[in-house]
């Protein structure tokens, strides 16, 4: 398969639809995507925060924010579409 | 109407074609590669996009997973089709082009004194 994708069109599809967001650190987000701008700064609809667990290396604490939110480019590294955030046996509630 | 000075054509040396990075990353479409990222989470999957600044589609992508002093394991977690920020990239490397060897830091047990 030699059409290649590219990245910022791999986001703009994933408008309107759920998406994982790995920040710089360990922490992650996961939301519906709204929109962005040419710095990747999101706009996540409905978002959860999963902040590392400092007790326990792979575990996060999940904070649900039932809100809008503006999240800074500055910090992301890795965007999935469609994904669904770290999987629950390693979540505990805030 | 201004005229604006015209940019000087004295652009340095090196100048290449405005397109172009440095890095042929169209060697490794399709290709799995290793990418690693500035904070630390390194992640391994096939190249199916990149645009000239460094950000990337990786499929089938992995991550691997880090320990309590951060650092990388063979543990993996699949995140599948994914975007990387090229603004977070330190490394990308063909993961073929990739050997591990004895540490070569750690010297062996008689070698002291």
């Amino acid at each position: 398969m030699t059409t290649r994708l590219l990245p910022l069109e791999l986001i703009d599809k994933a408008i309107g639809s759920q998406i994982w967001i790995l920040m710089r650190g360990s922490k992650e987000i996961v939301g519906t995507l709204r929109g962005f701008d040419d710095y990747v700064n999101l706009v996540l609809d409905e978002a959860i925060e999963y902040s590392p667990d400092p007790h326990n290396v792979n575990k996060y604490i999940k904070t649900e924010l039932h809100t809008e939110i503006l999240l800074n480019g500055n910090q992301i590294a890795v965007l999935v579409p469609g994904g669904a955030g770290p999987s629950p046996e390693n979540v505990s509630a805030a | 109407m201004s005229k604006l000075a015209a940019p000087a054509a004295a652009k340095a040396s090196s100048t290449l074609p405005k397109k172009e990075s440095i890095l042929e990353l169209s060697k490794l479409q399709d290709q799995l590669v290793r990418v690693k990222c500035i904070g630390g989470r390194e992640l391994l999957g096939i190249l199916r996009g990149y645009d000239e600044l460094v950000n990337l589609v990786l499929d089938e992508c992995d991550e691997f997973l880090r320990d309590e002093s951060h650092q990388v394991t063979d543990q993996k977690r699949r995140l599948g089709l994914v975007v990387i920020r090229g603004t977070q990239v330190s490394v990308v490397a063909p993961n073929d082009g990739v050997e591990e060897i004895a540490n070569p830091f750690v010297a062996a047990a008689e070698d002291d004194e």
